[in-house]
């Protein structure tokens, strides 16, 4: 038993071990230097949305606002970048503070919504990310909002080691999600709200808060990835945030998280997005006809959350 | 960007309360003023015609241009642009038809209108609706192969239609030469199912047999959005590296992506062609960044539909004795290069030309042909 769980949690490292041979089998390209880096830029700003959700899974909920949250943010963040002048030298660094602030702030609102008006969560979120969405078309008219600065823009073609300072501030803040999981009450409160809440509840934690603040750290973590996606495309638009609900909650999955919550954490989301972005490039690399890729990318995450999760003691899934 | 929200919120005020008002008017005078066949209500639209546009929404600058063109056409008669109403469908087929019927019966049928239809079942349920209750309509972009104009009578007038496959293979001819007429060739298509993605593919291939020497290395679709162009681009650098010379992109938002995944890459004087003609695409073109875009002229597109259509109303033509050309054709399309790049910003984004809309078909493409 203690072996098989061992074996489990291992498991996603394993899966990705194997796509990453598979795939350099098929075509050798794929296992260079260069190609990782292609990988770690797409995979960036989606590790940060990620890991957002990831915090809110394990607490047992779910949160489907990213796609409008990181729409929003990211038309904040170039809108105030150009206020300021339009490069980062002149004031434009001001807007990271501020889409990160704002994106914090929606999504405390978010789970304020959710946990003081108790509206389930699946509910709320879905219904804050359309609201951000309808945001960011107000805010453009349905335009591209863009992004010209050399040096902001040098997140994504200054290279240190091979890889773009980008996927440096992706590593941080993957660090930094790891020490609110592991070594702060926030961190232990979620799992304890995961695991059973109302034992958390009457052992003393402060559900109401926690909720509020774990959406909250999602939605800094949303932000982030919006900021991420504006250095990447040097643009923001309504539809910067698509994809991100399915892609991001399939590789938390993927990586071991669980939906039914307490079981997994930020490392299980780095190596569920390095599965899904290693799917995604690989079978292009490998030459897939792209009309198969949906299908192919289907069966693969099945396949990945057969191996990768536990499910010998759940009585029932819903 | 405030005065885009206050200009937005103003003219959707505006436009919901005078179909509130007309409606109110609408109501109560068909019931005492009506039988004597004089009808205030009506007074409002040029030759006791009310004109609306009904489309999908305001989240696009394509649609904004459309229904600018319409309005253009509404003041080119001495009205006010929120004379036309704007029937907004959201992307419901069951609204774009509600709404429809609800602007006939309020006009008493005197409605002549431009619309897309959402989606292409729709147009003959709403053309149908459209002449039993005496108005005129024309459509663009969406209706099945099977229905025609000239099937359901006048008071169907014309379809306007734009097609991909010319356009695109004068594109990609352009980006053939500036790759020396050698080389590899990747298409980043859109959703595979769509038309329009199907049609520029085609054009691409049209022009590859023109030129033996380009191979087309590989074609994979980014669902018409920059991020996944982004990253499909990059993975084919791995694939194929040096070996692509040129990007044929099938709309401006993936080409976005494609330049940036290549900018990722250190690679910034790769030709690189696009579709649609947006703003920013233009801006590209005249930078260097972008070979060239296909323009569209959806201003014109929304401005001759509804100008079709209530001439015809009015009786200033009448549709059956115009020839099937002029009932489904093709609307233009220009490519933009960097040699005129400039001035066509100029003539067209920064400006817009007035159109005589009593040249009908001056700018028609020829009529639609079916595969």
């Amino acid at each position: 038993m203690l072996r098989n769980l061992k074996l489990q949690s291992v498991m996603p490292i394993i899966v990705l071990v194997v796509l990453v041979v598979f795939f350099t089998f098929l075509n050798p390209n794929f296992f260079s230097l260069r190609n990782f880096a292609r990988i770690a830029i797409a995979a960036s700003p989606f590790l940060m949305v990620t890991i957002g959700v990831t915090f809110i899974i394990i607490m047992g909920s779910i949160d489907l606002s990213m796609e409008g949250t990181v729409s929003l943010t990211a038309i904040a963040f170039c809108f105030c970048f150009l206020f300021f002048g339009g490069t980062l030298g002149s004031g434009g660094w001001i807007a990271i503070p501020v889409a990160l602030l704002a994106g914090a702030i929606y999504g405390a609102l978010n789970g304020f919504i959710h946990a003081k008006l108790l509206i389930p969560s699946f509910m709320s979120s879905l219904a804050m990310g359309f609201v951000g969405i309808g945001a960011a078309v107000l805010l453009t008219g349905g335009g591209i909002v863009r992004i010209d600065d050399d040096i902001f823009r040098s997140l994504l073609t200054y290279r240190i080691q091979g890889f773009p300072l980008m996927v440096y501030v992706a590593i941080l803040f993957l660090i930094f999600g790891i020490i609110i999981q592991k070594f702060t009450v926030l961190g232990r409160n979620l799992y304890a709200i995961g695991g059973a809440e109302d034992l958390a509840a009457a052992s003393g934690v402060p559900v109401l808060r926690t909720r509020v603040l774990a959406f909250s750290l999602a939605g800094f973590y949303y932000s982030l990835a919006g900021v991420l996606q504006v250095a990447k495309l040097g643009q923001a638009e309504s539809v910067t945030g698509a994809n991100l609900m399915f892609l991001s909650i399939t590789a938390a999955v993927v990586g071991g998280v669980a939906l039914w919550g307490a079981i997994g954490g930020v490392f299980n989301a780095l190596i569920g997005v390095l599965i899904v972005a290693v799917i995604n490039n690989g079978m292009v690399v490998i030459g897939l006809p792209d009309y198969l890729q949906d299908g192919v990318l289907g069966v693969l995450v099945i396949a990945a959350v057969i191996l990768s999760t536990n499910r010998s003691n759940i009585r029932f899934v819903k | 960007m405030s005065t885009f929200i206050k200009d937005f919120i103003e003219r959707e005020k505006l436009s919901r309360r005078n179909f509130l008002f007309a409606s109110a008017a609408g109501v109560s005078s068909a019931a005492l003023v009506g039988p004597l066949g004089i009808n205030p209500a009506l007074a409002g639209g040029h030759g006791g015609w009310s004109m609306a546009w009904s489309y999908r929404d305001r989240a696009s600058a394509y649609w904004n241009s459309v229904v600018s063109g319409g309005e253009a056409y509404v003041e080119s008669l001495g009205m006010a642009s929120s004379d036309m109403v704007n029937l907004i469908n959201e992307g419901s087929s069951e609204k774009s038809l509600a709404d429809i019927k609800a602007f006939l019966a309020k006009n008493g049928g005197k409605g002549a209108i431009a619309c897309d239809a959402n989606d292409s079942p729709n147009a003959r349920p709403v053309a149908e609706a459209v002449r039993a209750a005496g108005g005129y309509i024309s459509t663009i972009w969406n209706k099945t192969d099977d229905l025609h104009p000239w099937d359901i009578g006048d008071n169907y007038v014309a379809h306007l239609s734009w097609s991909g496959r010319k356009p695109s293979a004068d594109a990609a001819r352009l980006l053939f030469d500036e790759m020396g007429g050698k080389g590899g060739v990747v298409h980043i298509g859109g959703i595979p199912a769509n038309i329009p993605a199907i049609e520029r593919l085609d054009g691409l291939k049209t022009a590859l047999k023109d030129y033996p020497d380009v191979e087309l290395l590989d074609v994979q679709s980014a669902d018409w959005d920059t991020t996944k162009a982004a990253e499909v681009m990059s993975s084919l650098m791995t694939r194929y590296g040096d070996e692509i010379k040129g990007v044929h992109c099938a709309n401006d938002n993936m080409a976005y992506g494609v330049i940036e995944a290549l900018k990722a890459e250190g690679i910034s004087d790769m030709p690189i062609t696009a579709f649609d003609g947006n703003p920013e695409a233009v801006d590209l073109v005249m930078k260097g960044d972008l070979l060239a875009t296909v323009f569209t002229n959806p201003h014109w597109g929304g401005g001759i539909a509804l100008a079709l259509t209530h001439q015809a109303a009015i009786g200033a033509f009448k549709p059956s004795d115009e020839p099937n050309a002029h009932r489904e054709f093709y609307g233009p399309s220009i490519l933009v290069t960097p040699k005129d790049a400039a001035e066509f910003k100029a003539m067209y984004l920064d400006s817009t030309p007035k159109y005589d809309w009593d040249d009908r078909w001056g700018l028609s493409a020829g009529q639609i042909q079916y595969k």
